[in-house]
């Protein structure tokens, strides 16, 4: 089964910017504030949710060099 | 029952089946944080919208798709019957605590919950919520139950997008029905062909850049259930806090400068957060209304702070900045989040009035069209000071001289300049005209030397223009009910641009025989 059948995801993935990287960010989104409601304020959660913003502004800011 | 009837039932009943689900699902809230005396409230929250909504769709199934008229009409009375039906959680879980039945243990009464058992606090703070508005009938936010947080904050989040956009986007229907009820609801432009994708595309976006939020917010110092409800209301630009004195509470800079960009994502119209996403970057100031967003916020903001500056509000130029660009950012974006707070807990309690009248302008002119924000919007304002200028400059060509005015990239002939500008004019109008009527209103409403006429203006077109920055007057007991049932139609007449709610009030007169 593909991730791409699976209802709702699915929905998700065909709608949005036809590309992969900010489907996955939309995917990942959730399990990550998940795993931070979980575990709380770490330097390893604040990692990930740094990395989290930073990567998406960077990959904005590259489609926009590339295009 | 005329076949328009048919038609608008059947698209209420829709909308509410939509409510229903979101009903439902907040039912997680309250079982994570083992607030079970508020399960059966929300349960009966949303069966109420549900059977409704059956009834509607299975008896009017066959009716025909909506022309403009009837698009109007679902709009208008779709939202206020949202609003209403929004409002049973904030009536039944308040009533649940104040019964207390052993059965779902002992939940402590607050005098904030408390308010809600009077059905016009409840209908108030959903109305507020759903029309992203802010304005709040709670006295303390941070003792509400995490469920009716939460629903405070989800409302607001589904309501900046749009409560028919949901609909359209979750019972999705092809065909031009759905583009009539998109339009409705004071969207026009379109990111695909289809409607359907469109609103798709939207929610979309809306979904991402709420995780994004919530991220940012988290790691620039706010806990995490904070985080979750500020990223959604600061990006739905409504400004439900879950906190007291809103985001002053948390008294962080970092906290601040980050909501900023967060506010100003939702001001900017879905359409352009596409293209941008897509990689045209040019759109961020080729984009006529995106461009002036950030003009006009960048000017607002200079003023700001030069006006609480020079008035020794604050002691550094840095600190002026921080609470002047917070709050015009704040008021011109619709948020309403406040940051700039007094020991009464009033919005801009200790600002010279040249400043807090400053933050009304911002209020009232609002963001781009096309995204959550209120207000009049930047496109009518600029298609008003444009078609203003083109009709000076007219006297000074030839009669026969054939000009064209240009607006965001489309060159406009005469009848279009007419056309357009004729519709800016009248949504300004009836704007400020419904302003003044809530100003006069209240002034007669409120207890007379209580309130500065500056203070009375900023709350109308605080609710009017869907913003929710406070002078105090709005309360639970402050505010008389008169002046919440006004209120209530401000709120509702600023997300819905007006003409909606005035079509459907012609409509009911006119059908009930009281127009004529």
């Amino acid at each position: 089964m593909r991730l791409a059948d699976v209802p709702v995801v699915g929905d998700l993935l065909e709608s949005g910017a036809e590309d992969r990287v900010f489907d996955s960010l939309l995917l990942v989104g959730p399990a990550l504030i998940l795993v931070i409601a979980v575990l709380g304020r770490s330097a390893v959660t604040i990692g990930l949710a740094a990395a989290y913003v930073l990567f998406f502004v960077a990959y904005v800011l590259y489609r926009g060099v590339r295009h | 029952m005329n076949e328009a009837a048919r038609t608008v039932g059947r698209d209420l009943g829709r909308i509410f089946q939509a409510l229903a689900g979101l009903l439902f699902v907040s039912i997680l809230v309250p079982l994570v944080w083992r607030e079970y005396y508020a399960i059966p409230g929300l349960f009966v929250s949303g069966l109420l919208p549900l059977l409704a909504g059956y009834v509607l769709t299975s008896r009017f199934r066959g009716a025909a798709q909506p022309g403009k008229l009837h698009g109007m009409i679902i709009a208008a009375m779709g939202w206020f019957c949202v609003a209403i039906f929004g409002s049973l959680p904030f009536l039944l879980i308040a009533w649940t605590v104040e019964f207390a039945p052993p059965i779902l243990g002992d939940p402590s009464q607050t005098s904030t919950l408390a308010a809600f058992t009077n059905p016009i606090n409840a209908l108030f703070e959903s109305m507020s919520g759903f029309t992203g508005t802010g304005l709040t009938m709670t006295d303390n936010e941070e003792v509400l139950p995490r469920t009716l947080q939460w629903w405070r904050s989800f409302i607001e989040w589904v309501g900046g997008v749009g409560v028919i956009v949901l609909t359209t986007a979750i019972l999705a229907r092809p065909g031009s029905g759905s583009l009539t009820l998109y339009e409705s609801e004071a969207r026009s432009e379109r990111i695909h062909p289809s409607i359907v994708s469109t609103v798709q595309t939207i929610w979309w976006i809306f979904i991402l850049f709420t995780f994004v939020s919530i991220l940012l917010l988290w790691v620039v110092g706010m806990p995490i259930w904070g985080a979750i409800n500020h990223g959604m209301t600061g990006l739905a630009t409504g400004g439900f806090s879950i906190t007291d004195n809103s985001i002053a509470t948390y008294d962080s800079a970092a906290i601040d400068f980050a909501l900023l960009p967060i506010m100003l994502l939702g001001s900017i119209a879905f359409p352009v957060h596409y293209l941008i996403l897509q990689g045209d970057l040019r759109n961020l100031y080729a984009d006529l209304q995106t461009r002036w967003v950030f003009i006009y916020m960048g000017i607002g903001t200079a003023l700001l702070t030069v006006l609480v500056y020079i008035g020794d509000t604050y002691d550094s130029l840095f600190t002026a900045f921080r609470y002047g660009s917070f709050q015009f950012v704040s008021a011109a974006t619709c948020a309403g989040f406040q940051t700039a707070t007094d020991a009464t807990n009033v919005a801009l309690g200790r600002w010279p009035v040249q400043a807090q009248l400053t933050v009304v302008f911002g209020m009232v002119v609002g963001g781009a069209a096309g995204s959550t924000v209120g207000g009049i919007k930047l496109i009518r304002a600029l298609t008003l000071l444009k078609g203003i200028r083109f009709r000076i400059a007219d006297v000074f060509y030839p009669e026969t001289a054939v000009r064209r005015l240009e607006i965001n990239g489309r060159r406009l002939n005469e009848r279009e300049v007419r056309q357009e500008f004729e519709e800016a004019a009248i949504i300004a109008t009836l704007w400020f005209l419904f302003l003044g009527l809530g100003t006069f209103a209240l002034l007669l409403l409120l207890p007379q030397g209580e309130y500065t006429l500056e203070n009375v203006i900023f709350e109308v077109a605080s609710a009017q223009g869907n913003v929710g920055l406070s002078a105090g007057i709005t309360g639970p007991e402050s505010l008389p009910t008169l002046g919440k049932v006004m209120f209530l139609f401000n709120m509702w007449i600023g997300r819905l641009e007006i003409i909606p709610v005035l079509v459907t009030l012609r409509a009911i007169f006119d059908r009930g025989g009281l127009y004529r």
